[in-house]
């Protein structure tokens, strides 16, 4: 295929119409795309791939400008696929993620791809885990997934990278009751931005809240989960970052975590494609049966009960 | 109410309820500033104020009616003609003509690379070079642009906020070396950070060390300028980035106790530098609310000084320079801005303006000729000579009306300064970025009243002119004006004294780490011929360069088109082609070069959002390489870039050749917005521009033949 040739050769363009591909909803490019990532898998390249996730206004734009511009300072190329959270009350979005990412944009060893989220469960679009596959045979040594913290989001993301860190700001620890069990299985490592000016005293606060906290968690047989403090706006604490991050992928490693994570995520991904399949072939079946506004009617005039149709149709719909 | 008026009123109510069949409770209008405006006002409407003193006089508290006792019965408003472009010897020219005709005071314009304190060769600003006003590198450049205009007679007005310390330092030298001391150099500078970082985007530094600046100069020319004005707190640029009037004033009066708070903050005492502030307001097309601003703001003012312990009575009183609406001319049938501007000047000065700028009619296509700068000046003269409008101070006190007016906007503005100063004062609201999510906010409501026609602009939305004239306009070789200035900062660079120029910018840089005042070191660099980027980039090292987080409003635009047929249409067209194309059709709409003017790129976006499209907001001051790698990375099928500093024929076709470097075979569409002169029009047609929107453009009809751009050229695949 000559788009995986450019793709494999790091052609910007090929790279972003790929990328459209996989996140088209039309069939005829949904096929593309299927041949493309059958390829494209056979040629992985080496990235680590790095969830950021964490509430609005924490600073996730500004931190992945601060530590992107750090990363490729030090010759590593970069792909940000950030997930924006934009509304979608009225018809299209305003993807605004990048004018707070103005220098490493610029920078030749980034690419950087904003998604509107269209309100899919947990904020992760249609398409995130195979761009992430694209990037990955383009070159790229990190893969920065960006996604909106709210609900289901951070368990959405954890399934489609290496490591996974969120994002909190000064001052957060009161949410720690909202953090509860769920996330510190997901998160490894928790970044608390804003350690500068009048707001270091609270963020070293919050650090150890977090860090007190997280061992209450700790499974036996866990890691421990890294509590870093970090100033976007200033620039430090991203040594700390990536050397965070490169430890805990060399321990994952090591320990076969890391293979064992991406076995996970690859038996996840095979489940949730079948049951697309599966469930878009189940409802057109649905649709062309009509049941449902003629089995709707008998409810209304109370010739059967909501559970008889329910039981009805779906045996219907089901028999071959 | 007293029975006979009573009765009387009753009887005017039966004939009006008689002669329009409307209920008089119906028949209220409601202006954009969300005050309803009744069909007549009586004596009645002058009870319960609680800021217009109803019988106060000219020159006495609280000042509604004029800071002067005498007004322009004694002397008239100073005509104040805003202008600069191209080299500072062509500028000087223009000035010196203008001199002649009847203006009686200067009003430097500078060009976008020296507000953001970059010099003319720097690679960053290759489209704005003497564009939108005049370049200034160095001293030898301020000194060229007041050659043989003496400093010590003549009072001068600078448009500078960004570069604040280098511009003055040059200022201050160059009238140094003309044999005129600081102490006797009169005008003003205009030094409001604050509104750049909601409207204008002419900052560089962030907002701490950019008030710390402000506060600097304050205290400077309080003690060595004693006839300079050390700020002018802009309500302008508000306006003319769609902020309603209440907004308006509010924001500028909130800015002003910032300032004031500022320079208390070094020490001085609130008499030593009150005297010497002044504003700015904008003059729009709502012929009494403009007139109720003025007496609104010096009102408000008034109060607010007196809070602050002001003794002196100079200290209570507000003076402004006002500017006819920018954003109030059109492109279209373009002869209608000399009506629109001379109404507009007619209401500055009965609010009781103290200078005036009127603009030129051709202003929304491109810098003023010499003509149009005449005819502009003259609508001036005329008001001056003929009209007799000098005659009497504050004609318009006690109209029922108008006091009324002054009355509801002082209460609504005292409203939002209340809740600003609730907040933590307005640095700190401009840093959470509110006061600019409302000025956009009420553009699109603006933008969407006319665009669905339920208001009208005359020869855009009504009444359009079959013939649309083709005007003269005064084209800027920027190319060489750039090859000008770099000569000129190379020959400078050449004979200057290279080490102490390091010296003295090694100085600016170390002063900045503590409380000195900057303009003593700027003032020794500048002596020594530094230039205006390199005072700028030894301030940058300490502080940063400041980069605006941008937010978006949305829905507010399609609110005004629920069941629109035009703006269904729209909706639907996209609909149909997110099922074709299996993605909705998605814009990068850019700004480029050194232009913040991001009103119309901000309304663009959110308005195109509303209709369905994926829009994707570039940041502030991108390159056209920038913008290439941009919309190739998100696989955009067009690009919509926003010009309103005449960089466009320098920056759309580096974008062209930035698309191709990247992409050979880039198919995407670029599009135009902004101030663009027709001549202009088959220059970037030649360079591929597929469509271009001037000002006036009607937002649905734009997205309605941007999305069947997309869809023809996709079909050409």
């Amino acid at each position: 295929m000559e788009l995986v040739d450019k793709i494999i050769k790091g052609e910007r363009a090929a790279i972003a119409k790929a990328i459209t591909l996989v996140e088209s909803s039309k069939d005829s490019d949904q096929q593309i795309s299927r041949q493309m990532i059958s390829e494209l898998i056979k040629k992985p390249g080496k990235s680590i791939r790095v969830g950021f996730s964490g509430p609005p206004g924490v600073g996730k734009s500004t931190f992945i400008e601060s530590f992107g511009s750090y990363l490729v300072s030090q010759n590593y190329k970069l792909g940000i696929l950030a997930i924006d959270p934009s509304s979608q009350i009225t018809g299209g979005s305003i993807l605004g993620d990048k004018t707070r990412m103005v220098e490493i944009s610029k920078n030749p060893n980034t690419f950087i791809r904003s998604t509107p989220s269209r309100g899919t469960l947990g904020g992760i679009s249609m398409g995130t885990r195979e761009a992430s596959i694209i990037l990955d045979a383009a070159g790229y040594d990190f893969i920065f997934i960006e996604t909106v913290g709210v609900g289901q989001s951070e368990i959405v993301a954890s399934n489609l990278v290496d490591i996974f860190t969120l994002i909190v700001g000064p001052g957060s620890g009161d949410e720690l009751q909202g953090i509860k069990k769920g996330i510190t299985e997901y998160a490894d490592i928790f970044i608390v931005n804003k350690n500068d000016g009048e707001l270091k005293m609270e963020a070293s606060k919050t650090a150890a809240d977090y860090k007190s906290a997280l061992s209450y968690y700790k499974k036996l047989d866990e890691l421990e989960k890294q509590v870093l403090l970090v100033s976007a706006i200033e620039q430090t604490g991203m040594e700390d970052v990536i050397k965070t991050i490169n430890q805990i992928i060399d321990q994952n490693k090591l320990k076969g975590i890391f293979d064992e994570r991406r076995a996970d995520q690859l038996e996840y991904w095979i489940e949730e494609e079948v049951k697309h399949i599966i469930a878009s072939d189940i409802t057109k079946r649905l649709i062309s049966k009509g049941n449902i506004p003629k089995y709707s009617k008998k409810v209304m005039k109370n010739e059967m009960s909501m559970y008889e149709a329910v039981e009805t149709i779906t045996n219907d719909t089901l028999k071959q | 109410m007293n029975n006979k008026l009573n009765n009387g009123f009753n009887t005017w109510q039966k004939s009006f309820e008689k002669e329009t069949k409307k209920n008089f409770s119906d028949s209220k209008s409601e202006t954009d500033e969300g005050i309803d405006i009744k069909p007549v006002y009586t004596k009645d409407d002058l009870e319960n104020f609680s800021f217009v003193e109803s019988n106060s006089l000219p020159g006495q508290w609280p000042y509604t009616r004029g800071p002067k006792a005498s007004m322009y019965t004694n002397r008239p408003w100073t005509i104040r003609q805003y202008a600069g472009f191209s080299t500072a010897e062509e500028s000087n020219e223009f000035y010196k003509k203008n001199l002649e005709s009847g203006q009686k005071g200067l009003s430097v314009a500078f060009d976008l690379p020296t507000h953001r304190g970059y010099d003319s060769d720097d690679d960053l600003v290759m489209g704005d070079v003497g564009k939108a006003g005049v370049a200034i590198d160095t001293v030898e450049d301020m000194k060229i642009l007041f050659n043989n205009i003496p400093l010590d007679q003549m009072s001068v007005s600078m448009t500078m906020n960004g570069a604040v310390l280098p511009v003055l330092a040059s200022f201050i030298v160059a009238g140094e070396e003309q044999g005129v001391d600081r102490s006797l150099l009169s005008g003003t500078i205009q030094n409001d950070i604050l509104k750049e970082f909601m409207v204008r985007n002419t900052y560089i530094y962030p907002p701490e060390p950019s008030m710390k600046i402000v506060a600097d100069i304050i205290e400077f020319t309080s003690k060595e300028m004693p006839k300079f004005n050390s700020i002018s707190i802009s309500g302008y640029h508000m306006q003319e980035a769609g902020a309603d009037n209440v907004l308006e004033l509010a924001y500028t009066l909130a800015d002003g106790m910032e300032y004031v708070r500022a320079a208390i903050s070094k020490g001085l005492d609130v008499d030593d530098f009150a005297p010497r502030l002044s504003f700015f307001f904008a003059i729009g097309t709502d012929f009494f609310m403009e007139i109720a601003k003025l007496r609104a703001a010096r009102t408000l003012w008034a109060k607010i000084m007196k809070d602050f312990g002001a003794k002196n009575e100079r200290s209570l009183i507000l003076r402004t320079h006002c500017q006819t609406s920018g954003v109030s001319l059109t492109e279209k049938d373009p002869y209608n801005n000399i009506i629109r501007t001379s109404y507009e000047a007619l209401s500055a000065i009965l609010g009781g303006t103290q200078s005036l700028h009127t603009n030129s009619f051709d202003e929304a296509i491109a810098l003023p000729t010499d003509e149009s700068a005449r005819i502009a000046r003259n609508t001036q003269l005329i008001l001056q000579n003929e009209t007799g409008v000098t005659k009497t101070v504050d004609p318009l006190a006690g109209s029922y009306f108008v006091e009324n007016l002054t009355e509801e906007l002082s209460k609504k503005a005292w409203d939002i300064i209340t809740e600003i100063e609730e907040l933590g004062g307005m640095t700190k609201a401009v840093k959470a970025g509110i006061p600019k999510l409302k000025i956009e906010e009420s553009a699109t409501k603006k933008q969407a009243k006319v665009d669905s026609g339920s208001r009208v602009v005359v020869g855009v939305n009504k009444y359009k002119n079959p013939k649309e004239p083709l005007v003269d306009v005064r084209v800027i070789d920027n190319n060489r004006v750039r090859d000008d200035q770099i000569k000129k900062i190379q020959a400078i660079k050449e004979s200057r004294d290279t080490k102490a120029v390091d010296k003295a910018l090694t100085n600016l840089t170390n002063a900045a780490k503590d409380e000195t005042n900057l303009l003593i070191p700027c003032i020794e660099a500048i002596k020594l011929r530094a230039t205006v980027g390199e005072v700028s980039k030894a301030l940058e090292q300490v502080y940063g360069r400041h980069f605006a987080k941008s937010l978006s409003v949305s829905g507010v635009y399609g609110k005004h088109f629920e069941g629109d047929k035009e703006f269904m249409k729209v909706e639907s067209k996209i609909k149909e082609f997110e099922n074709v194309n299996g993605r909705r059709p998605r814009v990068l709409v850019v700004k480029m070069g050194q232009d913040g003017h991001d009103r119309g790129a901000k309304i663009v976006a959110t308005s195109f959002a509303d209709m369905g499209f994926d829009v994707d907001m570039g940041p502030l001051f991108q390159s056209p390489k920038d913008v290439a790698k941009d919309a190739i990375e998100n696989d955009v099928h067009a690009i919509g870039v926003s010009t309103l500093a005449a960089g466009h024929k320098t920056l759309v076709p580096e974008l062209m050749k930035g698309l191709k470097e990247i992409d050979p075979k880039s198919k995407i569409i670029v599009f135009v917005g902004g101030i663009i002169p027709e001549q202009d029009y088959e220059f970037l047609y030649e360079n591929n521009v597929s469509a271009i929107f001037g000002p006036g453009s009607n937002i649905i009809e734009s997205a309605e033949k941007v999305i069947d751009l997309i869809s023809d050229n996709l079909s050409k695949e």
